[in-house]
């Protein structure tokens, strides 16, 4: 059973290494993603049964006891984000692979596109999974450096800048996680996560409060917390729809989910964590304003992106079981919508030849499908009931009552404002793009850039790969029960935090 | 943990530097910056490991007297990984530098649209037009106007 | 009961293929669902009557507080007469309304059969968050109903209006809920209005709570939404704008009026902007032409009456408000499906060119006078009846109470005035137009007015029916029951009295056109559908103006922010944790590490400093190996070759990269040169907090770490090396080091296909050739397999 907790990881950097031998053999590079990541999924599915019934699954790599080798956990968390991601992922290949087959044909040799992006997968995976926080900055780096080359690909002129912007925030970003590492070695000496409470615990209380903010701002920017979000509309709505797609579904999410993993286990709930419900709050309906302002649909999604991020915050400052269920559902609620959403535009862009919506119409009447993909997710993003966003958000808002100091209730209020402007920029594109007279496409505004926005047909793919995110948030809605119970007993393991470090460090609570 | 002020004093000139040459607008001097703030991070996680002492190898000294390992295999791994992105963010100034003839870092055009459009809407405040896309119609007039019912 | 609802989902589900089949029967099938409800509930009724409110349950998500409960009582019984009876109605009208072959028939019969279930959903919910769940169903059917296929603009503003305003509410009163149900301590709606909770939050979220009542029951100042959604198909209008929807704010309000009717800040919103709709409503009817918005604005000033004896809060009026509830579900439904016969036999429905119709349609207009004299409140109507219960209540002699009695007076005049308007611009007949052609009324439609208009004349002298539905909601109230009943006689009373001189005022003020020359009594610029655009243009205005401030689009800029924070959040954070540690300071630890700080420092310093490309290149070369030296004395020999190892790659990838750049750096424009000092500023107090963090966190430990020490111990048994640094590298943490290659894999191959790309790239137009015949990509993708 141990072993399984590295395959997630080992897999798919296996698989790269295989397709990029295979760089001639289109065939061969789509099986093994495909095959990788069902086989992710299997894997996350039983790691998710075992450490629901048995408690957290570890494994010591290299036979070494932590603190002393690097440690490898899933608990509930970390499996269910496994499986959510590799769930999307998936979908997202098959999309890319519909995609890349209608416009270049079946023959055609793509070398980087596949081992990169199982690279990534791999980064992701090693992120949810390891328990040692420099492990975690090489997950991280290799998610990104892989993130790198898929948003550089075929890069044009118009979209090199944004690029630019990604790769330079994303570095700065690991540099001050390296500078994170070693204020926590200099103030502990170790860098395990499950050796690191108690450790903690021993330091000065402006010391814990300072090491857990500055945690906030290493991966605060990652996961586009306001203020330090501005890259993100800049530079995700510029590359092709499906690595927009993962990139705003999984890449923000592994932030949220470093904040989550690092909070919870390693710092005590003080009064710095009001700061974190105010951050919620600016990044809430900063994020949202920003969507209403935007005409372009990739963009204003992108803010609505960053706007979501805020509720993830809310739940995770309020540091009430309740509040952690919340922000669990609602990761796995928007990784899938999101992602969902961003395919769903790019099929929009490809049938109407432009990202405005000014100058879109009538999608709903000429494409009844694709109005159904899009109104799906969509509703459940703005929180309509009875759609996943729904379920999430009364979990969030509920817990903020719970809660009933001040700020918990503005921030609670700031929620429920979000969601109604969230309403209000998704009725924009509703009526913009999909009402009205039913318009002719528009000539592809940059012919050199193939990927921004190129029109053409859709193929079986992509739609069906859409259609089973879809599916997939329609399904978080349905098991909304079994999900939230389960999101219920993994934050409790989260606060309680010693079910962790008995699994890793064993009953005596530390080495030997 | 006795700290060595030489050391702090680097570290806070590296950083400082750093810092600076990456909010430049030369896409060079800020690849620059991201260097000498990877080589302030390392020299960091080497200061984070404690005082200086025998190099790490069994037998040569007392353990006690030997320098602290881990943030040296740490740094290791990170100079390694610093240099791999490095020399891929050099790649992208060359390839921006092919496609737009300047290696600056210039500004969101999407945004800069935004900023104009905000400028022109506080400008008009006094007259009573209506921006075309307000007011919950979302879209720009169209011609036919009877409702078909 | 949850089984009835989901009927209704499903047959929703199934209508469109229906439709593609029957055509407009598909609203027959839809018909069934809530028929098959209104006879089910009526059989039961007894159970609701007999108190003994049967309850079912079904689990969604019980540990976040998601399950549905229904529970069947009085006041859900009457509603669902109201919303399955009507909806069956209007299902079977459309079938006759819709044109044959009409391609939204599929669409519109599917949202109306799914509306049909939310709103049973609504009246049965006996959780808070069920509650909110169908509420905002039948907020997007409506929606989508009233857009239809959007194609013009009336219709998209019109529909996001009402979708924007009743979502406002929707939210807020969800919002209201969970404080209540959380200051309560269970979502139930019948434990909360068993044991109201007090203090605190409570009256916030009653105020929240009002506020989705208002909006959904189209209350001043919210209501411009309603007239505007008369775009919408008429019998959409008939059910969702009069009879269902727009009473689930009267009944929301109704819902919780028992435990909440003493505290003020329910009871004097809900009766001053009760009043005032009730007033303003009336007012606007009278100035309209077109029959459907003076109904609309009838169905306001309605809403508003509604409100008011709520708020009132006697058992009496609570008895006369569902007793009117009834009642205007009855004729005003009786009264839209009318306009819509006249709309669709005449293709008008302006009051200035319609004549002679009465005489035309002599069975239709019977109908629709017995709707409008209930509307009037005249004898022997239910309409009457509910209004003279009303006028009763508030006659206790308490000022509160008799304030609101004038009030209602005057928005009574109104309506009969605005009643009588309706009825002559109908069916009256103008001299000075020419009589209206037009064919037979239909059997059918006529029909399905007759049936609500009938029964309000029937209810009227037999209210014994419905009355212990309508007395067994007053009981809920935690007053002493009056003896009072419904009654068309109750001898000669001052409520009589007053119903005449109301009908006598209503009948001279409609005489004598009072109200059109009263235009203009109202500015312009207080109308409400004016704040409405006020707020969306101000939301739309707000949010180009912060965004366009804030998201400056400058990497610099946002790098600078960053850094900010960086400083100014764990800053804080160290400030409120008070006093540290302290740490023991050291000059140096070696002479060595002195001469070797200047050179870094000064080569860095340089850096900053230099013209040329090169130069600086090389200065941070120096860095870099000042760096690798300062390793050495610091007693990491491996560390040091790797730092020289790869300095010198470095600097070789660099000269490489810049060979192709102009030897200087461009210099920056002048914009940019004020900035300078700012960024040195920032970056200065960054980097100097990053070190100062360095010396405090210093202090928390001494000695070596465990696992460093085990390290030491355990290398040369475990791994055979006597480096530590390397054993450590290749064994105890061997996985970091199986990233490590994997980034630098990524990042060759990701600089070699860049670097290679622009050696493949072409001319536009060949690239333009080449996507065309699509067989070869056009950039340097294969290139790593050189590698």
């Amino acid at each position: 059973m141990t072993v399984l907790v590295a395959l997630p990881v080992l897999l798919p950097l296996f698989a790269a290494a295989l397709s990029l031998i295979a760089g001639r053999s289109p065939r061969v590079q789509r099986l093994l993603g495909v095959g990788v990541l069902t086989a992710i999924a299997a894997i996350a599915v039983v790691l998710l049964l075992e450490t629901d019934r048995n408690g957290p699954v570890v494994l010591q790599f290299g036979g070494y006891a932590a603190p002393f080798g690097i440690t490898l956990v899933a608990d509930r968390l970390s499996a269910l984000l496994l499986l959510v991601s590799a769930l999307v992922t998936l979908a997202v290949l098959i999309f890319s692979i519909g995609q890349r087959i209608t416009d270049y044909g079946r023959q055609t040799a793509s070398t980087a596109f596949h081992p990169m992006y199982l690279m990534l997968c791999a980064g992701v995976s090693l992120a949810y999974l390891t328990g040692d926080l420099f492990n975690l900055f090489v997950a991280f780096e290799i998610m990104l450096a892989s993130s790198y080359v898929l948003i550089t690909r075929r890069t044009t002129a118009a979209r090199v800048r944004a690029s630019m912007t990604y790769v330079i925030v994303s570095l700065t970003s690991s540099l001050l996680f390296i500078t994170m590492i070693a204020l926590v070695y200099a103030a502990t000496g170790t860098v395990n996560l499950a050796a690191l409470p108690a450790k903690i615990a021993e330091l000065d209380a402006g010391v814990q409060s300072s090491l857990a903010l500055f945690m906030v701002v290493v991966f605060g920017i990652k996961a586009a917390l306001v203020p330090m979000h501005f890259w993100l509309p800049d530079s995700y709505p510029t590359a092709p729809a499906p690595i927009t797609a993962v990139f705003a579904g999984l890449l923000t999410k592994v932030g949220v989910y470093a904040l989550i993993r690092t909070q919870t286990l390693v710092f005590i709930h003080d009064a710095s964590w009001t700061v974190l419900l105010v951050i919620a709050m600016l990044t809430m309906i900063i994020g949202v304003l920003g969507a209403i302002a935007q005409n372009d649909l990739n963009r204003m999604l992108s803010f609505l992106l960053v706007s979501h991020i805020g509720y993830m915050l809310f739940g995770l400052a309020l540091f009430t079981v309740l509040g952690l269920a919340g922000v669990i559902l609602y990761v796995v609620h928007h990784i899938t919508v999101q992602a969902a959403l961003f395919l769903t535009s790019g099929i929009i862009t490809r049938h109407t030849g432009t990202v405005s919506l000014q100058a879109m119409s009538g999608v709903a009447k000429a494409y009844p499908l694709v109005a159904v993909l899009f109104a799906l997710p969509a509703l459940s993003l703005a929180g309509i009931p009875p759609f996943s966003g729904f379920v999430a958000k009364i979990a969030l808002l509920q817990a903020g009552a719970a809660v009933g100091t001040p700020v918990a209730y503005a921030v609670t209020a700031a929620a429920v404002v979000t969601s109604l402007l969230t309403l209000f920029a998704v009725t924009k594109i509703w009526v913009g793009a999909f009402w009205g007279k039913v318009a002719e496409p528009h000539a592809d505004p940059d012919p050199t850039d193939e990927v921004t926005v190129g029109t053409g047909s859709t193929s079986k793919g992509m739609l069906v790969a859409t259609g089973g995110l879809v599916a997939v948030s329609v399904l978080i809605a349905v098991f909304a029960g079994p999900l939230a119970a389960m999101s219920e007993r993994a934050a409790a393991d989260l606060l309680d935090g010693g079910a962790y470090q008995t699994a890793v460090l064993g009953a005596d609570g530390g080495g030997r | 943990m006795t700290v060595n002020i030489t050391m702090v004093i680097v570290l806070a000139g590296l950083y400082t530097v750093g810092f600076y040459l990456l909010m430049q607008r030369s896409l060079m001097r800020v690849i620059l910056g991201i260097v000498i703030l990877g080589h302030g991070a390392n020299l960091f996680l080497q200061v984070a490991g404690g005082p200086p002492g025998e190099p790490a190898f069994v037998g040569s000294a007392v353990i006690q007297a030997m320098v602290d390992p881990l943030p040296q295999a740490l740094a290791l791994t990170a100079i390694v990984i610093t240099f791999a992105l490095t020399t891929f963010l050099l790649a992208l100034a060359y390839r921006s530098w092919a496609l737009l003839g300047h290696d600056e870092v210039q500004d969101d055009v999407e945004d800069r649209r935004i900023r104009e459009a905000a400028e022109r809407d506080e400008d008009s405040d006094d007259s009573d037009t209506e921006p075309s896309e307000a007011v919950a119609g979302f879209e720009a007039p169209e011609a036919s106007e009877e409702v078909p019912r | 009961m949850l089984t009835a609802i989901a009927a209704h989902f499903v047959l929703a589900a199934v209508l469109p293929l229906i439709a593609r089949r029957w055509g407009r029967g598909a609203f027959v099938v839809g018909a069934v669902a809530p028929a098959l409800t209104l006879v089910l509930a009526v059989s039961h009724a007894d159970d609701a009557l007999a108190a003994r409110h049967p309850t079912e349950t079904l689990a969604w998500a019980p540990g976040i507080g998601l399950e549905f409960t229904a529970r069947f009582d009085e006041l859900a019984l009457l509603m669902i007469l109201l919303v399955s009876g009507i909806g069956a109605l209007v299902l079977c009208y459309y079938a006759c309304y819709a044109k044959p072959g009409d391609r939204a028939v599929g669409r519109d019969s599917a949202l109306l059969v799914l509306f049909a279930g939310s709103m049973l959903g609504l009246v049965l919910a006996d959780d808070v968050i069920s509650l909110y769940i169908f509420w905002e169903l039948t907020t997007v059917c409506s929606f989508l109903l009233v857009g239809g296929d959007g194609l013009t603009k009336k219709l998209r503003k019109s529909a996001t209006q009402a979708l924007l305003v009743t979502s406002l509410g929707g939210l807020s009163m969800l919002l209201g809920l969970i404080l209540l149900a959380s200051a309560s301590g269970t979502t139930r709606i019948s434990e909360i209005l068993a044991d109201p909770p007090g203090g605190g939050v409570v009256p916030i979220a009653v105020v929240l709570i009002l506020l989705g009542a208002f909006t959904k029951s189209a209350q001043v100042p919210f209501h411009p939404w309603l007239p505007g959604a008369m775009v919408a198909p008429t019998p959409v209008s008939a059910y969702l704008h009069a009879a269902a929807m727009v009473k689930a704010g009267v009944y929301l309000v109704a819902r919780f009026a028992p435990a909440f009717s003493d505290l003020p800040a329910w009871w004097v919103p809900i009766v001053v902007l009760g009043l005032w709709t009730m007033v303003l409503g009336g007012f606007r009817a009278l100035r309209q032409h077109d029959l459907k918005t003076l109904l609309a604005y009838g169905t306001i000033s309605q809403l508003g009456f509604l409100m008011v004896l709520v708020g009132a809060g006697t058992w009496i009026t609570a008895l006369a408000d569902v007793t009117l509830v009834l009642a205007h579900g009855l004729f005003k439904s009786a009264l839209f499906l009318t306009v819509g016969i006249i709309d669709k036999r005449t293709g008008t429905r302006d009051i200035r060119e319609l004549s002679g119709l009465g005489s035309r349609w002599p069975v239709l207009t019977a109908f629709a006078t017995l709707a409008v004299l209930s509307m009037a409140g005249v004898p022997p109507l239910l309409g009457f009846v509910g209004k003279e219960a009303a006028i009763e209540g508030l006659l206790t002699g308490d000022p509160k109470d008799l304030a609101l009695l004038a009030g209602v007076m005057l928005g009574s005049v109104f309506t009969v005035a605005y009643s009588l308007r309706f009825l002559v611009g109908a069916f009256g007949t103008r001299p000075t137009v020419a009589p209206t052609k037009a064919p037979p009324s239909g059997v059918a439609m006529t029909t399905m007015v007759g049936i609500p208009a009938v029964a309000s004349l029937v209810l009227a002298f037999a209210p014994w029916i419905v009355e212990p539905v309508l007395a067994g909601y007053a009981d809920t109230y935690p007053l002493p029951a009056p003896d009072y009943h419904l009654a068309l006689w109750h001898g000669l009373t001052l409520p009589l009295l007053i119903s005449a001189v109301i009908i006598a005022a209503g009948y001279a003020m409609y005489r004598a056109s009072l109200a059109p020359k009263l235009a203009g009594w109202i500015p312009e610029r207080m109308s409400a559908q004016n704040g409405y655009r006020a707020a969306v243009m101000g939301l739309d205005r707000g949010a180009l103006s912060i965004t366009g401030r804030l998201q400056a689009g400058s990497l610099p800029t946002y790098l600078g922010i960053i850094l900010v924070t960086m400083v100014v959040l764990p800053g804080a954070g160290l400030l409120a944790g008070g006093p540290l540690s302290p740490t023991e300071l050291r000059a140096w630890d070696s002479w060595m590490q002195l001469p070797l700080a200047v050179l870094v420092l000064a080569a860095a310093g340089t850096v900053v400093l230099a013209r040329r490309r090169l130069t600086a290149v090389l200065l941070t070369g120096v860095v870099g190996y000042g760096i690798g030296a300062l390793f050495i004395v610091d007693g990491g020999a491996d560390l040091a070759l790797a730092q020289f190892l790869v300095e010198s790659l470095t600097l070789v990838v660099f000269v490489f990269v810049i060979r192709r750049f102009p030897p200087r750096f461009v210099d920056a424009r002048p914009y940019f040169r004020r900035a300078r000092w700012v960024k040195a500023g920032i970056a200065a107090v960054a980097g100097t907090f990053v070190a100062v963090l360095a010396v405090l966190y210093s202090g928390s430990r001494d000695g070596l770490p465990e696992a460093s020490r085990f390290y030491i111990e355990n290398a040369e048994s475990a791994t055979g090396a006597s480096n530590v640094v390397n054993a450590i590298i290749v064994d105890f943490r061997a996985f970091d080091t199986i990233g490590e290659i994997a980034v630098l894999a990524v990042a060759a191959t990701g600089a070699a296909s860049l670097i290679l790309a622009r050696a493949r790239q072409r001319p536009p137009s060949l690239a333009a050739l080449d996507e065309t015949d699509g067989t070869d990509e056009t950039d340097g993708e294969r290139t790593e397999v050189k590698r």
